[in-house]
């Protein structure tokens, strides 16, 4: 099969790559099972660490939320107030007082920014990392979800690596990478009466038993050789086959799934929406073994129009209260140093508000909020000018926001794969890891 | 062109022959440099030579075999290799009083080699820090700007050249994000810093510019393990020509096969197969091919009989590369395969099984005529047009993309040319109901026609032009002005203000604001390697396009079309991706290219024509089962590349076997997922299996990776159970016939394989139905198993 060629090469910013493994086109950038469990073996940290990103599609508004500027005129600074938290000197929006009593558990980063202010474009940059350079609907370049899933697995082989809550995210597939490492997603809202998994409990006509023979019926009749195909689907459909019975027939699947398993009131505590129930949904998934879960915060982020009201009266209320409830969960229970939980959207909000209370689309700075996974906690890094407009220190690229997370995972992010044009696309392009962030 | 005409072993003796165009070498000036590349008998010794400067104070050689001035005079290098030796003279001038240096010829082609200018450093459209740099140096004004006058001058310090911000970041004496680029010291450095010591001299005016380049040798035969030397050469607009190895760089198309380091030395690695290792310099590209056989070259390939000019080419090149194809795959394999490609669907058990009694020696054949004129035809290949030229009911376009879907099989259904077809769709002109291909246009919805440049190139013409459109192509020789001449063929495209989609149509006078970033105007029409064009306001600019198109010379068309059926029906193209023609990504075969493409040109653009060519050689009929003599090709068809059945024939094909009608609203009852007119008809199963979201005008947009919501929809879900157990299925019907179980394992066997299990799988079936107390559940068990085994999904 095919082989590592060694290559040293450095990369722009000067960082000297270990020899990265290539991949045969043959694969369509996709690595072999040996080349991949080598960049697995290498690139491992030492605890199983996940990733729970809270995805506020629409572009979430910065300067209401953690960056607030109340000596700006009236025309920028809004209605909002900023408050204290519980960390001397950090304030945040009035409308986020849950998560001001737990500042020394977040940190904020106020100085993220890029340079395209359409929802296409700029979702996929921040859920890629790439720009894409056409408007599309669909992934040109792999989502983060699914660059861990190829690089680290699951966490548990009896659980996928990586999930999108509760539906599947647009943006959110694997491109080069292969339809292998696209999401899992129970494709039912959590927050339903009976929330079930499309799929992963039995039908209703079969039992275990019958299951089994079935599959020792399949391993006995399906003897077709696996080396006619020349992209290693056959290979990959028959370990999704083991992967799939397991998750069928061993109940740890079903169970993360099982959201009865959780009591009244911690259900209540994270709130009793979609947002909340895919929050508490993710931290069962990461605790049985996921090792990326992406949820979709609901709609409504895009607030063009009366954007105060929304922010006040829906949007930031269920966000303040499922990810409070989220932070104090993992740390409840020990977790908080393996799970990196995030919260983010594909832009900050225009700092001058428009004719109908609204805010526009604004790539110029975001703010972004980490929790966890080993990263320095109780902290405002960066910062922007006196409107909110553009960073003024420490400004962060996608690139530099999403290598965070790999260094969090133990992902070199300088590993390359290889696109249709055999191109090889480093996992990020750009960016290092926020040094305040990772101490 | 006179001086790659005598391009050859300009000189040999004995065992040592040098690959050079010239007999002597002769420099110039001081820049100029020149790569020997010496061929012991076949093999490449270029690194193993030992090479010595009788001369030195006017000619140096390193031991890699480049050599340089260092003043005017003679000089002769003697090259030796196991004992003999070759003369290589050279005659150098022009380093005391030459010309001088000059930005484009010395300092921009250092720029790409150093990857300053590259796509993530300073070339990227935002460049970098502050600093930017035309992308891989196409523009060399942009260029010199940047450098010496922008931000106020402070990157150049003439007093002391090495004082230079530029010299000093790239050397990485000062802080650099990219690193030390620039050793110092080394040749680069000095010629860097000589430009500055001279003041910084723009690019000269009447220096000639590179015309072309070559590359030496640009293709050869190589073993696991073996290395070559290659040279770059480039002519200029004067006729002139010199050796810039040294000022390009490389990459290989195919890193497993073979790579190249920056000096152009290629390693073949452990595989067999093919690459293509490019050069670049100053914005254009050559190839040398690097060709590792699978085994020793072959006089014949025994076993295959040749049935077509199609096998013949193949067999050329087979025997080349020491391959020996599979043999020919048996009749009911045949049927499936051929039913599937041809008419996305399996074939009935009657049509199997006549076809494998039928005793006509030329029943194939036959096969092809016949699925070629049922209706499936038509409606599984207006599917994938359908997919290609995004076909979709967004924008109001519910009832468009019905009539537009209608078109586009009925073209097919009538074969008419695919020229016509073509012209149906890029000068679709009128309503929607007159000219349905206009839903072509409104789903870009695309004043800028980015879109519509994009695909007409990428989709009719096998050309990826869309980089170009923001810079430089560059793996190719596009550049902003050809994509921007395509544009101008639809500048006048004008909408009507009522209706989804609207009426379209040709104005008289330009209608889009999207302006050529090189003129700040209006694009003007300009032919892909062509003339620019100038219409009078009453003819329309697309029609001329097309008729450009159809022309037998155009180098693009027929090869575009001719490869993307070849892809369908092998698995992979000539070039791969199907749609991506280009000269540093070659055919596997270009004579079996040119072949076919011929034969589209002069049967009048038929495509049926091109589908019974290649679906009647025995090529295509090969078995898919590797062999000890082939199990690792990959691009020259020794075997049938076996494959997933896409999404929608998927699904079909698990009505068929299960005995179910898909049950989509809105298309006749008996209507399958092949025949949806667009993507949005929901359906679970076939976006679970990756159905194209019509989104690009790309094949790659279907994917054929596997995942776990497949899985669990097969092996697992009420939906398989259902289709498996319904009352009006296969196997209730089985049932109530009352039949043997062995007859309706076969039944169940040949429906889904197209043949009958072998004794042990028949016998495995069997134990599992009379061990189980109940007939019709073993039987559903051995249904669920058919359903869920690769051989069922892989056409093969």
């Amino acid at each position: 099969m095919l082989e590592f060629i060694g290559k040293g090469s450095t990369t722009c910013d000067g960082v000297n790559r270990r020899s990265f493994l290539k991949v045969g086109s043959l694969a369509l950038g996709g690595l072999t099972l040996p080349q991949l469990l080598k960049a697995r073996a290498a690139s491992k940290p030492s605890k199983k660490r996940s990733v729970i990103l809270i995805w506020q599609a629409g572009g979430p508004s910065h300067i209401d939320m953690y960056d607030l500027k109340p000596n700006a005129p009236s025309e920028i600074r809004g209605e909002f107030k900023p408050i204290a938290t519980n960390v001397p000197g950090i304030q945040i929006g009035e409308h986020l007082p849950l998560q001001s009593k737990i500042m020394d558990k977040l940190s904020i980063l106020r100085s993220a920014c890029h340079t395209n202010a359409g929802h296409g474009m700029g979702s996929q940059w921040m859920l890629t990392g790439y720009q894409p350079t056409i408007e599309v609907n669909d992934n040109i370049f792999p989502s983060l979800g699914s660059v861990v899933a190829k690089m680290n697995g699951a966490n548990n082989p009896s659980m996928p690596p990586y999930v999108n809550l509760p539906k599947l995210l647009n943006l959110g597939k694997a491109a080069y990478l292969g339809a292998s490492y696209n999401p899992f997603a129970p494709d039912n809202d959590p927050n339903m009466e009976g929330f079930k998994v499309r799929n992963l409990s039995l039908p209703s006509k079969i039992n275990v038993d019958r299951l089994s023979r079935r599959r020792d019926l399949l391993n006995d009749l399906d003897n077709i050789r696996r080396d006619i195909d020349t992209k290693g689907d056959l290979v990959g459909l028959d370990s999704f086959y083991k992967d799939a019975m397991e998750m069928v027939t061993n109940t740890k699947a079903q169970d993360a799934f099982d959201m009865q398993r959780e009591s009244v009131v911690l259900r209540d505590t994270y709130g009793r929406n979609d947002l909340g129930q895919s929050c508490l949904l993710a931290r069962r998934l990461v605790e049985a073994g996921v090792t990326f879960v992406t949820i979709q915060a609901g709609g409504g982020w895009d607030t063009h129009g009366d954007n105060f009201k929304g922010l006040k009266n829906n949007l930031l209320p269920k966000f303040d209260r499922a990810l409070t409830a989220l932070v104090e969960d993992l740390h409840d229970r020990g977790m908080s140093d393996d799970v990196l939980v995030m919260a983010m959207g594909e832009f900050g909000r225009t700092p001058k508000i428009n004719s109908g209370a609204g805010r526009d689309h604004w790539p110029g700075a975001m703010s972004v909020v980490y929790s966890g996974g080993g990263l320095k906690m109780g902290q405002v890094v960066g910062s922007t000018n006196a409107n909110a407009e553009y960073p003024t220190t420490k400004p962060a690229t996608p690139g530099c926001v999403l290598s965070t997370m790999y260094h969090c995972l133990g992902i070199d992010h300088h590993f390359a794969f290889h696109d249709q044009a055999q191109r090889p696309m480093p996992i990020l392009s750009e960016g290092e890891p926020i040094q305040e962030l990772i101490g | 062109m006179s001086f790659f005409s005598f391009l050859g072993n300009a000189t040999a003796q004995d065992s040592i022959t040098i690959l050079s165009p010239v007999k002597s070498i002769e420099f110039k000036d001081a820049f100029a440099g020149w790569q020997i590349i010496a061929n012991a008998g076949q093999t490449d010794v270029t690194r193993i030579a030992s090479y010595k400067s009788t001369n030195p104070k006017v000619a140096r050689v390193d031991e890699k075999g480049f050599v340089e001035p260092v003043g005017d005079g003679q000089a002769t290098i003697h090259v030796t290799h196991q004992g003999k030796i070759l003369d290589v003279p050279v005659d150098v001038s022009g380093v005391s009083n030459g010309r001088p240096i000059d930005f484009r010829t010395e300092i921009v082609p250092l720029l790409s080699k150093l990857g300053c200018n590259a796509g993530g450093c300073h070339g990227k459209a935002s460049g970098q820090n502050g600093f930017k740099l035309s992308l891989f140096g196409f523009d060399a004004d942009f260029d010199f700007e940047s450098i010496v006058n922008e931000a106020r001058g402070r990157r150049i310090f003439p007093a002391n050249p090495e004082k230079s911000l530029f010299i000093q970041k790239a050397s990485g004496q000062m802080p650099h994000g990219g690193g030390k680029r620039l050793i110092p010291d080394s040749n680069d450095y000095q010629i860097v810093k000589r430009w500055i010591a001279a003041g910084t001299p723009p690019v000269a005016k009447n220096v000639p510019t590179v015309k072309r380049i070559q590359m030496i040798p640009n293709d050869r035969i190589y073993k696991q393990g073996d290395t070559q030397q290659v040279a770059v050469i480039a002519e200029y607009t004067d006729g002139s020509f010199r050796d810039v190895t040294r000022q390009s760089e490389f990459a290989s198309n195919l890193d497993v096969i073979a790579v190249a380091d920056a000096t152009g030395f290629i390693k073949a690695g452990k595989l067999s197969g093919e690459a293509a290792v490019m050069g670049r310099h100053m914005g254009h590209v050559a190839v040398t091919r690097v060709l590792v056989p699978h085994g020793e070259a072959l006089k014949e390939i025994p076993g295959f009989k040749p049935t077509s000019q199609i096998d013949l080419l193949a067999i050329a090149k087979w025997k080349k590369l020491g391959l020996q194809p599979t043999p020919v795959c048996d009749d009911a394999t045949f049927i499936r395969r051929l039913s599937v490609d041809l008419c996305g669907r399996l074939p009935t058990l009657e049509e199997t099984t006549a076809f494998v009694k039928d005793t006509d020696t030329n029943k194939r054949a036959k096969l092809v005529d016949t699925l070629l004129d049922s209706a499936d035809y038509p409606a599984y290949f207006a599917m994938k047009w359908g997919s290609i030229l995004r076909n979709s009911n967004h924008a109001g376009s519910d009832r468009a993309s019905y009539a537009f879907h209608n078109w586009i099989r009925d073209m097919i259904a009538r074969n008419r040319p695919y020229d016509e077809f073509v012209r149906g769709v890029v000068a679709a002109s009128g309503e929607w109901q007159d000219a349905p291909a206009i839903n072509w246009y409104w789903q870009s919805r695309d004043d800028q026609l980015h879109q519509v440049s994009a695909d007409t190139s990428q989709v009719f013409l096998g050309v990826r032009l869309q980089c170009a459109r923001c810079h430089h192509h560059p793996y190719e020789r596009w550049g902003q002005g050809d994509y921007y001449g395509l544009t101008g063929f639809f500048t006048r495209l004008g909408k009507k203000s009522f209706g989804e989609p609207p009426p379209y149509f040709t104005s008289a006078s330009v209608t889009s604001s999207e302006k050529n970033p090189l003129t700040g105007k209006s694009p003007e029409p300009k032919f892909l390697d062509g003339p620019e064009m100038k219409f009078s306001s009453e003819e329309d600019p697309r029609h001329a396009l097309v008729d450009w198109m159809a022309k037998p010379e155009n180098p693009f068309f027929s090869k575009a079309l001719v490869n993307r059926m070849w892809g369908h029906f092998l698995g992979r193209g000539l070039f791969q991706e199907v749609d991506d023609q280009r000269e540093t990504n070659p055919p596997s075969n270009p004579e079996l290219l040119d072949y076919l493409a011929k034969e589209f040109v002069s049967h009048k653009f038929d495509v049926k024509h091109v589908i019974r060519l290649i679906t009647t050689s025995s090529v295509y009929q090969l078995g898919s089962e590797p062999t000890e003599h082939n199990k690792n090709d990959h691009q020259n068809f020794a075997r049938y590349y076996a494959r997933r059945m896409p999404a929608e024939v998927f699904l079909d094909a698990v009505n068929q076997v299960t005995g179910n009608k898909s049950g989509f609203s809105g298309i006749s009852a008996n209507g399958r997922a092949i025949d949806l007119p667009h993507e949005n008809f929901g359906s679970y199963f076939l976006d679970t299996f990756d159905r194209p979201k019509r989104v690009t005008g790309c094949e790659c947009e279907r994917s054929t990776g596997a995942t776990l919501a497949q899985v669990l929809l097969l092996a697992n879900s009420d939906e398989m159970e259902g289709k498996i157990n319904t009352a009006q299925g296969r196997l209730a019907k089985l049932m109530k016939q009352n039949l043997p179980a062995p007859e309706m394992i076969d039944n169940l066997y040949q429906v889904a394989f197209s043949r009958l299990p072998t004794a042990k799988e028949k016998a495995r079936s069997l134990d599992h139905v009379n061990k189980s107390d109940n007939k019709q559940q073993a039987l559903e068990d051995l249904l669920w198993v058919i359903l869920n085994s690769k051989e069922f999904m892989f056409n093969h």
